[in-house]
């Protein structure tokens, strides 16, 4: 009797282990492989992006738009985590199986492109379009989704920085808002006054700081470019000046106070968690998104958007470097013509009042003055009067895009490597740049000698 | 055929049906890549397009024009010669001190090896915050007995130590090992020492050490094949490598170079070197063997 019972339990256990594999291969196995479809008759376009949170249901209200508006395509979003999603991408493309549509990081086009993973868009342009986005769109923005001479990627998602001013921190430390300095040399002077600090001295709120030297050139004059005919201008006289600027600017705080204070800040991007919104930053510098999330997230906090005042000699008003999200369609997508149909409604190269309504959802600057200049956008404009300054610096001949060559991403490497070491002191300011065009050359002649154009 | 060498080939060919998945993945998935990646290792490559031959460039630049590669190598190095030592003495006296009969002894080596089955990105996220200079755990802690703690990892070369030291986080997967190998050890060569009067360092130093040497030459390759291979906690604590390259591990410049670059035949020669260099260090190990490792027992 015993043994039948603990052969029943015995028999019992096995099935409760059949069974929950097959619950288990079922999970694993079922979900996540249909691609969800609101339109199965319709052509599918596959589109990858990288955003998350609240952009991320942005993003599908302007699918829903677009998959409302005909009866042909049906867009479906993908989000694919930032790290790793070009490796993702790349893949994809050699797999046979890429995504038909995707919103990548700009800096890695050139390289992309010229590596023949893109479809140049002009391939699927009208006539008409092709001269909207030749001869109309902000240069620098055009400039970016360019490779020799021919479009890969067009934004829907440019980014530019300015400041951030928090107007009653200003003014609790005397300092007058509407008298805004006019010199970067002033503004160093106030955020020395804004900063505060403990009794053992470390930062408990930083009035204003320095960095980002591939951007900060360019209020000197400078930038780091590399030229069609293989002139450089790495190492010149106004990025040495700018990146001195900022390693003056960091010992006058102390290099370890700031990095201590800014490990210390609760700070992710995109979300809610900003320090400026909790006041741990009195002047800040920072994308134009910032300025839809303080409408959502602190709607009640009195700050203001300025360009960033250029140095007192030498400096260039209303600088700036592009860079942010590019739309590119593989080389071997299976729907271009729905990808590119897509991406003219999103862009606003068809309709620019309509696609005016997408930029300002995710706060981020349209591709061209027509857009700028429709209804709907100045009607926003007036709405979140902030965002002018970014639009200022789009249409000046100072903001820049970065240079269109294949090792881009190595060159961005390199500036970052030479701002870390001289802001850490390993490195005079000169040495650091020296070494940048040293190691570019150096990389550029081993490239050569493997036969790469560039 | 006979009858009985019939039922034989019969035999054979349902084993090997049955390994079939596993013999077809392996040569699918790891030895076509492998001579794959020599013939690539002599080419420019960047997988659209087709690979073409360079010769031994990628190796004569790699070796001869590249600082990174020699400055990404001894990274790698030096992290060996830190974490598998270590790594090594850690997990033994963990696993001495979780060999002793004590009450619950089971709970304490559940928990002792429980982080190493934490993913790694989980783990190197929660190191982020654990090491922050301002509101981690650790700086926290210090700061108790008046110790202003370093910028764990923003500061060279505290990033690079920090890593080693989140290294031993995952320990309990050898210790588990080392414990195998403890219970292993003949009783009656303790019970011969007991009689002979050792004490317990005698014991251990004669005895247990001895009788461990199998198990610790075996977590000794397995960990420097590891460690030259070590990149997940760098890319996402560093991706960049900094501070200062600081942290710029082999695989990490590899990847980059790969993936971001989009120089896989670089890369590939990349894959060969560090392969060629893990072969001949796990070669000097076991040619080491006879002299320290005992068999037997």
């Amino acid at each position: 009797m015993e043994a039948e019972r603990s052969l029943d339990t015995g028999k019992l256990k096995v099935w409760l282990v059949w069974i929950a594999v097959l619950v288990i291969t079922v999970v694993v196995f079922a979900s996540g492989h249909s691609t969800p479809r609101k339109y199965p008759e319709r052509k599918l376009v596959r589109f990858w992006h990288r955003w998350q949170g609240d952009w991320e249901k942005q993003v599908q209200k302007i699918v829903d738009a677009f998959n409302a508006s005909q009866n042909e395509y049906e867009v479906v979003p993908v989000s694919v985590p930032s790290s790793g999603a070009d490796a993702k991408f790349i893949l994809g493309v050699i797999g046979g199986d890429p995504p038909d549509l995707m919103s990548m990081f700009s800096g890695g086009v050139p390289n992309l492109a010229a590596n023949g993973f893109l479809t140049p868009l002009d391939t699927l342009m009208t006539p008409a379009e092709k001269d909207a986005f030749i001869n109309k769109s902000y240069p620098s923005i055009r400039d970016i989704g360019m490779y020799k001479g021919r479009p890969y990627g067009i934004t829907i998602g440019a980014d530019l920085t300015a400041l951030y001013v928090n107007v009653k921190q200003l003014r609790e430390a005397g300092l007058d808002p509407d008298k805004f300095p006019m010199t970067l040399e002033e503004l160093e002077e106030w955020g020395m006054k804004l900063n505060k600090y403990d009794a053992q001295g470390h930062l408990t709120r930083l009035g204003f700081l320095l960095s980002d030297v591939g951007y900060l050139s360019h209020y000197f004059g400078g930038g780091f470019y590399v030229h069609e005919d293989g002139s450089l201008e790495l190492n010149t006289p106004q990025n040495v000046r700018a990146l001195k600027t900022i390693v003056d600017y960091r010992k006058r705080i102390g290099f370890e106070n700031v990095l201590r204070f800014q490990a210390g800040l609760n700070d992710i991007e995109g979300a809610a968690s900003w320090a400026f919104m909790h006041g741990d930053l009195s002047i800040t510098y920072d994308g134009q998104w910032r300025v839809e999330e303080l409408r959502k997230f602190k709607p009640d906090l009195e700050y203001r958007v300025i360009p960033i005042p250029p140095p007192k000699e030498g400096g260039t008003p209303l600088g700036g470097l592009v860079g942010g999200n590019y739309m590119i369609i593989p080389v071997s997508a299976k729907q271009k013509q729905g990808a590119w149909e897509f991406l003219k409604f999103w862009s606003g190269l068809d309709n620019p009042d309509r696609a005016a309504k997408f930029y300002n959802m995710g706060g981020w600057l349209p591709y061209s003055p027509a857009v700028a200049n429709s209804p709907t956008f100045q009607k926003w404009l007036k709405g979140d009067q902030q965002f002018q300054a970014f639009i200022d610096i789009l249409g000046s001949p100072n903001c820049k895009a970065p240079p269109p060559i294949a090792n881009l991403q190595f060159l961005n490497d390199l500036i970052t490597r030479a701002e870390d070491e001289a802001t850490r002191g390993a490195q005079s300011p000169e040495d650091a740049l020296k070494e940048l065009e040293t190691k570019f050359k150096e990389e550029r002649d081993k490239r050569r000698a493997l036969g790469y154009d560039e | 055929m006979s009858r009985t060498s019939h039922h034989k080939a019969r035999q054979y060919l349902t084993g090997y049906l049955f390994i079939a998945p596993w013999l077809i993945g392996f040569l699918v998935f790891t030895v076509w890549p492998f001579f794959q990646s020599i013939y690539l290792s002599f080419t420019r490559y960047n997988i659209v397009s087709p690979a073409k031959w360079v010769g031994v460039s990628n190796y004569r630049m790699l070796l001869t024009q590249d600082e990174l590669f020699w400055k990404s190598a001894w990274v790698t190095i030096k992290f060996a010669l830190f974490s598998v030592p270590l790594g090594i003495v850690a997990g033994v006296s963990l696993a001495l001190l979780l060999n002793l009969n004590v009450k619950g002894i089971t709970t304490f080596r559940t928990i002792f090896y429980l982080p190493s089955i934490v993913p790694t990105v989980a783990t190197s996220v929660l190191f982020i915050w654990i090491l922050n200079p301002t509101i981690g755990l650790v700086n926290r802690v210090l700061m108790l007995a008046g110790i202003q703690g370093p910028s764990w990892l923003n500061t060279a070369p505290w990033a690079f130590y920090s890593l080693v030291m989140m290294s031993l986080w995952g320990v309990g997967g050898s210790m588990i090992i080392y414990l195998a190998g403890l219970k292993d050890i003949p009783q009656h060569l303790y019970e011969a020492a007991t009689i002979d009067g050792a004490n317990a360092f005698r014991k251990m130093r004669h005895i247990t050490l001895p009788m461990m040497t199998p198990v610790i030459f075996f977590n000794l390759v397995m960990g420097i094949i590891g460690t030259f291979q070590y990149f997940t906690q760098a890319y996402v604590i560093a991706p960049s490598g900094g501070p200062g390259d600081s942290t710029y591990f082999y695989s990490l410049y590899l990847y980059n170079r790969a993936w971001k670059y989009l120089d896989m035949g670089y890369a590939s020669a990349m894959a060969w070197m560090l392969f060629l260099l893990i072969i001949v260090l796990t070669g000097l190990v076991f040619k080491t063997q006879k002299r320290w490792v005992h068999y037997g027992g």
